[in-house]
C-alpha cells in the first residue's frame, strides 16, 4: 500500500516536469513532423495534406542539396578541427596546473565560447574583409596575396568553420579538463616507470581512457556544426552591396523557405531531414566510441 | 521569516510579474518599417497627430528590410496586440490580403486613395485588391543612375551613359587599376553578392534596359520570361564586367557606401542614395541620369492591423497624415524616397537638390515596371538570385553565349515550376 503511495506521489512529483518537457520538447517536434507532411504557406487557414512529397522535391531541389553539403562540410570540419585541438590544449593546461597562469588559460580559452555569437561574428567579418581586413594586410605584409576570404565559396566554408572551432573550442577543452583531472594516476605512474615518455602516456593512455568524454564532445560539437545559421547569416549579411557570399547552410535554408518563400511545410520536411541526421551520426558516434577502453 | 511578511513578499512578487507580463497600453499604436532611415519621418507624423491624439503613445520600430519582412509574416499569422502600421511593398502586401490577414481601409480612408488628386492610378491600383482599397500609398523606389562627375571628367567622358553598350564602354574607361591589373575602383558598381532577391532585382532592372522582363504576364498566369536573347544580353554584361574585363569583382566594396567613399564611379539605386550622401559624403561630386529605357518602381504602403477599434481608427490617421505634403516634403528633402502622392510642390527640393531631376523630369516614352503581386515573387526572385551568384563568379561563362543560355534556361525552368505549383503558370 505505502510502496503503491509512493508510486503515486513520485509519479505526480515528475509530472509537471514532464508536461514542461513534453510542451518545449516533444511536441515542437511532433508538430515538424505533422507539418512536413502538408503544404502550409504560414497564413492560410488551409494545410492540405501532401504525404512525402515535400521530401521528394526536397531531394530535387539544388539548393537544399548544397546547403546540406556545405552543413556538413561545416559540421565534420569542425569537429576535426575541435576534438583534436580541444584534447590538445587540455592536455598542456592540466600539465601545467601548478603554473600559476593555468586560470587564465583556462579562462583565455573558454572566453570565446561565451562570447555572443553575432557580435564575435561581426569582429571576424572586418577580420576576413578582402580590402580592409588585418588578416589580408598581415598576409600581404608577409609577401603574399590577399585572399577573397568571404567571396570564394571555398575559402568562405573554411572562415565558417574557423568561427565555429572558434567558439566551440573552450567548451571542449573545458571538458577535457574534467576528464583528465579524473584519470586514474596510477595509471600514468605505472606507464612512466615502464619508460613511457609523456607523448606516449598522452597517445597511448589518456586518449583511449579519455573515449567517453571524446564521444561527448564531438556529439554535442555534431550537433552543434549542424545547427550553424548565425555565423553564416553574419559574415555575408544582406547588407547593401553586402560583402560577403552566403554560403547557404540548413538553418538559412529553413528560414529562407519558411518566412521568404512562405513554404512552411516544405522547411519542416528539411528539418525533419535535419534531425534525422543528426540522430543517425550521434547513434554511429555511440557505436564507435562508447565502451573501448585504453590499451 | 513568519508567515505574514513571506505571505507579502510572495504577493508581491506575484504583483510584479504580471506587472510585467502585461502588454502595453491597447490604445498605443506601433509603426512597423523595413527602412531604419525613415525613423525621423514617422516621428515626425507621430508628433503632428498630437493636437488630435493627445493621449496616444506611437511606437515606431524600423528594422532592416528582410527582418521586418519575416517580423510581418509572423505577427501578422500569429496575430497583433496593438493596432499596427506596417510599411509593407504592395506585392508583398497582396498576400496577406488575400488570406484576410489585413482587413480593406475604412471609408473615409478609401475615399481619400481613390481621390484621383491625390494619386495617380498606378498607385491608387497597388493599394487596392479586389476593388477594395488595403493600404495608403506613401513613397516608391525607383531606380536611377548615380555617377560621379569627378571620375567621368578625369577619364575624358562628357555626360552619362545613354545606352547599354555605352555602359559598357563607361566602365572599362572608368574602372582603376592597380600595378597588376587588379581594379581598385570598379567603373560601375554591380550588386553581385548578399542574400535575398535584391540581386535578382538589379538583373530584372538591366534587363529592363534591354527590352527584357523577368516574368512574362498572360492575363492572370505568368511564365519566365528571360530565357532569350535579350536576358542574355544582360547576363553577358554582368559576366563580362565580373570575370571578363574585371571592371567590379564581387570583393570590391559596392552600392551607395562604395561610391560615397569614391570606391566606384557609378551605380543605379533609389533615390534615397541622395539623402543618404549628403549626410555622409557632402562634399561628393556627383549627378544623377535617367535609364536608357526606364526603371522600376516599387510602390510601398502603409497597412494597419491588429489592436482596437479605437486604436485602429488612429493607426489610419497616422497613415493618412503620413500623407501630409509638409512631411512628404521633408521626407523628400532629408531622407530621399519619393512621395506618391501628386499635387504636393517639390519643386523647391529638386531646385536644392538638382540629382532629383533624374527621378522626377522623365522622358515621355519612360517605361516603369513592377514586382507582380504574385504569391511566389520572393521565391522567384531569391532562387534566381541564387543562380545569377553562381553564373557572375563563373569564368568558364566569359565569352560562351551557349553556356550563359543553358544558365538561363535552367533558372527559368525553376521559375516556371515554381509559377506551375502556385497555380499560376501560363501556357
Amino acid at each position: 500500500m505505502l510502496r503503491r503511495k509512493r508510486f503515486w506521489f513520485a509519479i505526480m512529483a515528475i509530472l509537471p516536469t514532464f508536461a514542461i518537457f513534453g510542451w518545449v520538447r516533444l511536441f515542437p517536434i511532433i508538430e515538424t513532423l505533422r507539418l512536413s507532411m502538408h503544404e502550409w504557406n504560414l497564413l492560410s487557414k488551409n494545410k492540405p495534406f501532401v504525404g512525402v512529397q515535400n521530401f521528394v522535391e526536397l531531394f530535387g531541389d539544388n539548393q537544399f542539396l548544397d546547403a546540406l553539403t556545405n552543413t556538413a562540410i561545416i559540421a565534420f570540419g569542425a569537429m576535426a578541427v575541435t576534438i583534436p585541438m580541444s584534447l590538445v590544449l587540455a592536455a598542456v593546461i592540466y600539465h601545467r596546473t601548478r603554473s600559476r597562469f593555468s586560470g587564465f588559460y583556462e579562462t583565455a580559452v573558454f572566453i570565446p565560447h561565451v562570447v555572443s555569437l553575432v557580435p564575435a561574428a561581426m569582429a571576424w567579418k572586418w577580420i576576413f574583409d578582402a580590402k580592409l581586413g588585418p588578416l589580408n594586410a598581415m598576409i600581404v605584409g608577409l609577401g603574399g596575396d590577399a585572399l577573397p576570404w568571404l567571396f570564394d565559396p571555398v575559402l568562405s566554408v573554411i572562415c565558417i568553420i574557423f568561427l565555429v572551432s572558434w567558439q566551440t573550442l573552450g567548451y571542449g577543452v573545458l571538458i577535457y579538463l574534467v576528464g583528465f583531472r579524473n584519470l586514474p594516476k596510477s595509471v600514468f605512474e605505472a606507464a612512466q616507470l615502464d619508460g613511457a615518455s609523456g607523448v606516449q602516456s598522452f597517445l597511448y593512455m589518456s586518449v583511449p581512457l579519455l573515449k567517453p568524454i571524446t564521444l561527448y564532445v564531438s556529439v554535442v560539437t555534431l550537433i552543434s556544426g549542424f545547427n550553424v545559421y548565425a555565423q553564416a547569416y553574419v559574415l555575408a549579411s544582406d547588407t547593401q552591396g553586402a560583402p560577403g557570399r552566403q554560403v547557404r547552410v540548413l538553418v538559412l535554408d529553413m528560414l529562407e523557405n519558411s518566412f521568404q518563400n512562405f513554404r512552411v511545410g516544405y522547411a519542416a520536411a528539411e528539418a525533419v531531414i535535419l534531425l534525422t541526421i543528426v540522430l543517425m551520426l550521434t547513434m554511429i558516434q555511440f557505436g564507435l566510441l562508447r565502451g573501448k577502453g585504453g590499451r | 521569516m513568519n508567515k505574514s511578511i513571506r505571505s507579502r513578499a510572495l504577493t508581491s512578487a506575484a504583483g510584479l510579474l504580471l506587472a510585467g507580463t502585461l502588454t502595453a497600453n491597447a490604445e498605443d499604436i506601433v509603426i512597423w518599417g523595413g527602412f531604419p532611415e525613415l525613423t525621423e519621418y514617422y516621428e515626425r507624423v507621430a508628433e503632428s497627430l498630437s493636437g488630435k491624439y493627445p493621449d496616444l503613445n506611437v511606437v515606431v520600430e524600423p528594422i532592416g528590410l528582410r527582418d521586418h519582412e519575416k517580423r510581418v509574416a509572423l505577427g501578422l499569422s500569429s496575430g497583433l496586440d496593438n493596432a499596427t502600421v506596417l510599411e509593407l511593398i504592395g506585392s508583398t502586401a497582396n498576400r496577406y490580403i488575400v488570406n484576410d490577414l489585413i482587413q480593406p481601409a475604412p471609408d473615409n480612408v478609401s475615399a481619400f486613395v481613390k481621390d484621383d488628386s491625390n494619386f495617380e492610378a498606378f498607385f491608387q491600383e497597388t493599394a487596392t485588391v479586389g476593388g477594395l482599397v488595403y493600404g495608403v500609398p506613401v513613397f516608391r523606389g525607383q531606380g536611377a543612375l548615380f555617377y560621379n562627375t569627378d571620375m567621368l571628367a578625369a577619364a575624358g567622358l562628357e555626360g552619362p551613359p545613354t545606352t547599354m553598350d555605352e555602359y559598357d564602354e563607361y566602365a572599362a574607361k572608368l574602372t582603376q587599376r592597380d600595378s597588376d591589373g587588379n581594379p581598385t575602383v570598379s567603373g560601375w558598381s554591380l550588386r553581385l553578392s548578399g542574400g535575398g532577391g535584391g540581386i535578382a532585382e538589379k538583373f530584372w532592372i538591366n534587363l529592363h534596359q534591354y527590352g527584357g522582363t523577368l516574368l512574362e504576364q498572360d492575363g492572370d498566369k505568368y511564365r519566365a520570361g528571360y530565357a532569350n536573347e535579350k536576358g542574355l544580353a544582360a547576363l553577358r554584361q554582368y559576366v563580362n564586367a565580373v570575370s571578363g574585363l574585371k571592371t567590379v569583382t564581387v570583393e570590391m566594396p559596392a552600392d551607395a557606401a562604395a561610391f560615397q567613399r569614391e570606391q566606384t564611379a557609378m551605380f543605379i539605386r533609389e533615390s534615397w542614395v541622395i539623402g543618404d550622401t549628403a549626410k555622409k559624403a557632402p562634399d561628393l561630386n556627383y549627378k544623377t541620369a535617367v535609364l536608357p529605357r526606364g526603371s522600376i518602381a516599387l510602390p510601398v504602403n502603409l497597412y494597419v492591423s491588429g489592436g482596437s477599434e479605437k486604436a485602429q481608427a488612429a493607426a489610419w490617421d497616422f497613415a493618412v497624415a503620413a500623407n501630409q505634403p509638409e512631411h512628404l516634403v521633408w521626407m523628400l528633402d532629408n531622407v530621399g524616397w519619393l512621395p506618391n502622392r501628386s499635387g504636393v510642390d517639390y519643386s523647391g527640393v529638386v531646385a536644392a537638390k538638382p540629382q532629383f531631376g533624374a527621378f522626377v523630369d522623365l522622358p515621355e516614352d519612360y517605361v516603369f515596371f513592377t514586382l507582380p503581386s504574385i504569391e511566389p515573387i520572393n521565391e522567384i526572385l531569391t532562387r534566381f538570385a541564387a543562380q545569377l551568384v553562381d553564373a557572375y563568379a563563373d569564368e568558364s561563362l566569359v565569352g560562351n553565349d551557349a553556356a550563359m543560355l543553358e544558365v538561363l534556361k535552367a533558372s527559368a525552368e525553376e521559375t516556371n515550376t515554381i509559377l506551375k505549383r502556385a497555380g499560376i503558370l501560363a501556357d
